[in-house]
């Protein structure tokens, strides 16, 4: 059993080579999908191995000019929606909502890696961000 | 499905006394007020059982912090703000080895910790959060399939239930998400195993192993902390039989949120 669970992990690690992502939900994210500024990490360097994740936005949001960022696995969810909230320079009054798997919000203590670990999905994990309540 | 319903019962039943007690630096007249003591449920959020415990206080604070509108109380254990979005119980088991009862806890209403606790305004950010790991339990248990077939009343049945201590209101809906699939099983076992007061993981368990054999707390336990023989954890105040079947722990020691709350017992 305990076997099991490898298996279904390293699968998920390994599948790089798949093309298939979530359905995108406009073109805008789409054609800045294939922007190769990803493969550089802007955040502060950290030991652990790095977590692939894929903000997208949803609704009203504006959309970020680069998608696709590696984070440290310790990073919460609120660490995030700050890191987000500054990129598409909302107001400090604005609220953002964070969503996984288009369905539940996580709690901002949340853990990219404990989310990334349950949730992610083809070497990433996939957040999606809105303005307003969404899938509340 | 849940069966046991006397083990859901104790478990809904617990409580735990609290002595609340003004910081001595926010005490604005010449005498601190009285404490205040409550019986609070493990299973409850402290958001929803404080409001007599606001009231009491707030009259014995400086004038300016008692006009502002919507002055967010937040409580505070041995020096740590307490996370208000964990169930008490777990806040309980956390602080298991510091605490004596009656539970100390200081209430404050300036200073407001911004960096280690999130807002709450009001009791419906208490809901959203509540409602959102309902939901991610369920994705984890059924894809999410159980918990999106539901109404909206449905959903406010589980809220009303937890907000008003009604055991019999909250399972009439409960018993739903607790249903396993075709085999009786759930997908993945919802549960947080909390290594610090700050910390906690979470991954994907399944509840019987590949030939279809139910697995217990062990080897949930083993899979989660490879490294560490002898874990043992502790919920709702028990320290858990390590040969607990996960599918059971799961339908009966789950709090009202759908995860079970593990926190690790250092040894």
């Amino acid at each position: 059993m305990a076997e099991k669970e490898v298996d279904e992990r390293s699968l998920v690690r390994t599948a790089t080579t798949t093309t298939s992502d979530e359905v995108p939900q406009n073109l805008e994210t789409l054609s800045s999908d294939t922007n190769p500024s990803h493969i550089e990490a802007p955040l502060p360097p950290v030991k652990e191995k790095k977590i692939e994740v894929l903000l997208k936005a949803t609704g009203d949001a504006p959309i970020m000019m680069k998608k696709k960022w590696v984070v440290s696995p310790d990073n919460t969810i609120g660490w995030i929606s700050e890191f987000i909230k500054k990129c598409i320079k909302l107001g400090a009054e604005e609220r953002l909502f964070l969503y996984i798997n288009q369905t539940f919000a996580p709690a901002p203590d949340q853990t990219v890696k404990n989310l990334y670990d349950c949730y992610g999905t083809d070497g990433k994990l996939i957040i999606h961000y809105c303005k307003t309540q969404a899938w509340g | 499905m849940a069966n046991d319903r006397e083990v859901l019962r104790e478990i809904w039943e617990g409580k735990i006394p609290v002595c609340f007690q003004l910081d001595s630096e926010e005490v604005y007249e010449l005498q601190a007020p009285d404490p205040f003591y409550l019986m609070v449920p493990r299973l409850s959020y402290f958001p929803l059982c404080t409001d007599k415990v606001r009231k009491h206080f707030l009259r014995h604070v400086q004038q300016d912090i008692q006009d502002k509108h919507e002055i967010e109380m937040w409580l505070e254990f041995n020096g740590t703000p307490l996370k208000w979005h964990l169930p008490i119980g777990v806040l309980m088991d956390l602080y298991h080895n510091d605490i004596q009862l009656p539970w100390n806890i200081v209430v404050h209403f300036n200073k407001f910790p911004e960096d280690v606790l999130i807002r709450c305004h009001n009791k419906e950010v208490v809901e959203a959060h509540f409602l959102s790991c309902i939901k991610e339990a369920d994705v984890l248990k059924h894809r999410g399939q159980v918990v999106s077939s539901m109404q909206k009343k449905d959903h406010n049945q589980l809220w009303l239930g937890l907000l008003n201590d009604k055991f019999d209101q909250f399972w009439a809906v409960n018993r739903k998400l607790m249903e396993g699939t075709c085999d009786e099983a759930f997908k993945y076992i919802p549960f947080r195993c909390y290594t610090n007061e700050d910390k906690y993981i979470q991954r994907l368990i399944k509840p019987v192993n590949e030939e279809g054999q139910r697995k217990v707390l062990r080897h949930l336990l083993n899979e989660v902390f490879p490294d560490m023989d002898q874990v043992v954890v502790r919920t709702h105040g028990i320290v858990l039989p390590l040969d607990t079947p996960l599918q059971w722990l799961s339908e009966h020691l789950s709090f009202p949120d759908n995860f079970l709350h593990l926190v690790l017992v250092s040894s």
